[in-house]
C-alpha cells in the first residue's frame, strides 16, 4: 500500500470512529413561560423569521437536519448552539433583567443591520435563513417598537 | 469507499466554513488584569465604582483614538472591576441600581473585550454600556469631574451619549472621522 493510501485509510478510520461520539441534543419541545413572545408582542411574520433563521442557535429548540449525524458537523452545531444561547436565548428572554432585554433588542437590531447574524457558516447550508431586504427591515422595525414598549413599561 | 471520501470532503468543507466565521472574534482574551497606562484625572474623593469608571474612561479614550485593541483591554479590565466589586455592602438605592445594571454592563464589557478587531461592534456595545455607567455614577457619585456628552448623529440619527472626564468634546463613536460631534448635556459631580 502506498503512503498516500495509508494516510487516507487512517483518516477514514478516524472519521468513522468519531461518528460514534454524538453531542447531546438541544430540544425541549415546549414553549417556555419565559419565551420572548410572552414578554413582548411578536407578530406572526416576525416570529416566522426568527424561527427559520435564528431559533436553531438561539432557543431551546434546534431543528436537526440529517447531516448533523455526521461528525464533526454535529459538534460544530452544538458549539454554535451553546455559544449562541449564552448570548441570546429567545426561549428564556423573559428571565432577563429589563435592562438586558432592552440591550438584547438593540443587539438584534444591530446584528441584522451589520449583517453579522445569522452566521455566514449557517446560511451557506440553510439558504432560506438568508434574510431578504424586506425581512431585515421587518426585524429592525419590530426590534425598535418592542424596545420602546419595554422602555415605557420600566 | 467513494461514499466515505465524499463525506470526508464534505466534513472538511464544513469545518473550514464554520471556523473562519469565528476566528475574527475569539482573539484577545488574554489580558483581563492589565491596566493600561492612559492617564486618568485623579482627585482625592473615592467612590465604590472607581475601578469601573477608570476602565470606562480608558475605553472611551481608546475609542476616540480608533484603537480597538486598547478598547478591548479596557473592556477586559472593566470585566475584572465588576468581578472584584463587593456588592454585599450595598443597600437601598445603590443596591437596587447596581443589581439592575450589573449583568447588562458586564456583558457589554465582555463583548468589547472580545472584539478587538471590530471597532464598529465595540462602539455599538459602548453606546449601551454608557447608559449603564451613567446610572452607576448617578447612584454612587463619580468621585471626579465628569460630564455626560451627547452626539445626535450616531445610530442613524437617533443619537448616543457618553461620559467624559474633560469638558472638551472628543467623540468616541466616530473617532478621528468626526472628533467634535457632540455637546455637554450634564455635569455630574
Ligand atoms: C449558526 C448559529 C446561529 C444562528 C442561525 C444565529 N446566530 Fe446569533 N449568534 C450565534 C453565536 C455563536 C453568537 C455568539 C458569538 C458571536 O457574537 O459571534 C451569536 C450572537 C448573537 C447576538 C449577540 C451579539 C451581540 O452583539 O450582543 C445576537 C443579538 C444574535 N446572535 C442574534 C441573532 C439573530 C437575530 C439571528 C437570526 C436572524 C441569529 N442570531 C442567528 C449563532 C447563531
Amino acid at each position: 500500500m502506498s503512503l498516500i493510501k495509508k494516510i487516507l485509510l487512517g483518516f477514514l478510520i478516524v472519521m468513522m470512529a468519531i461518528q460514534f461520539i454524538q453531542p447531546a441534543r438541544n430540544k425541549n419541545g415546549q414553549v417556555m413561560p419565559t419565551d420572548i413572545s410572552k414578554t413582548v408582542n411578536v407578530p406572526g411574520n416576525v416570529l416566522a423569521v426568527f424561527k427559520t433563521a435564528c431559533y436553531d442557535c438561539h432557543s431551546n429548540n434546534t431543528r436537526y437536519p440529517w447531516y448533523v449525524n455526521i461528525q464533526p458537523v454535529g459538534w460544530m452545531l452544538a458549539h454554535h448552539v451553546k455559544e449562541g444561547k449564552e448570548e441570546l436565548n429567545f426561549s428564556e428572554f423573559g428571565s432577563y433583567s429589563a435592562r438586558r432585554q432592552i440591550s438584547k433588542l438593540r443587539s438584534i437590531e444591530n446584528s441584522i443591520r451589520d449583517g453579522s447574524m445569522p452566521l455566514g457558516s449557517y446560511t451557506i447550508i440553510h439558504r432560506n435563513a438568508q434574510l431578504t431586504k424586506e425581512e431585515k427591515a421587518l426585524i429592525i422595525n419590530w426590534a425598535r417598537l418592542a424596545k420602546d414598549s419595554l422602555f415605557n413599561r420600566k | 469507499m467513494k461514499y466515505f471520501l465524499l463525506i470526508a470532503a464534505f466534513n472538511t468543507i464544513i469545518l473550514i466554513a464554520c471556523n473562519n466565521a469565528n476566528s475574527t472574534t475569539s482573539k484577545s482574551e488574554n489580558n483581563v488584569e492589565t491596566k493600561k497606562e492612559t492617564p486618568v484625572q485623579e482627585t482625592n474623593t473615592t467612590t465604590p465604582v472607581k475601578d469601573i469608571l477608570t476602565g470606562y474612561i480608558q475605553l472611551k479614550n481608546a475609542l476616540i483614538a480608533d484603537n480597538g485593541s486598547d478598547a478591548a483591554a479596557a473592556g477586559n479590565s472593566m470585566v475584572g472591576a465588576f468581578q472584584k466589586f463587593d456588592k454585599s455592602i450595598l443597600a437601598g438605592n445603590q443596591k437596587k441600581t447596581y443589581e439592575d445594571v450589573e449583568d447588562d454592563a458586564r456583558e457589554h464589557a465582555e463583548h468589547i473585550g472580545k472584539n478587538g478587531g471590530n471597532i464598529t461592534h465595540q462602539r455599538e456595545h459602548f453606546d449601551m454600556l454608557s447608559k449603564d455607567v451613567y446610572e452607576l455614577v448617578k447612584a454612587f457619585n463619580a468621585g471626579q469631574a465628569l460630564y455626560q456628552d451627547s452626539c445626535p448623529m450616531y445610530n442613524g440619527g437617533k443619537g448616543a451619549t457618553w461620559l467624559s472626564e474633560t469638558k472638551e468634546i472628543k467623540n468616541p463613536y466616530f473617532g478621528k472621522k468626526m472628533p467634535s460631534c457632540g455637546m455637554v448635556t450634564e455635569e455630574l459631580k
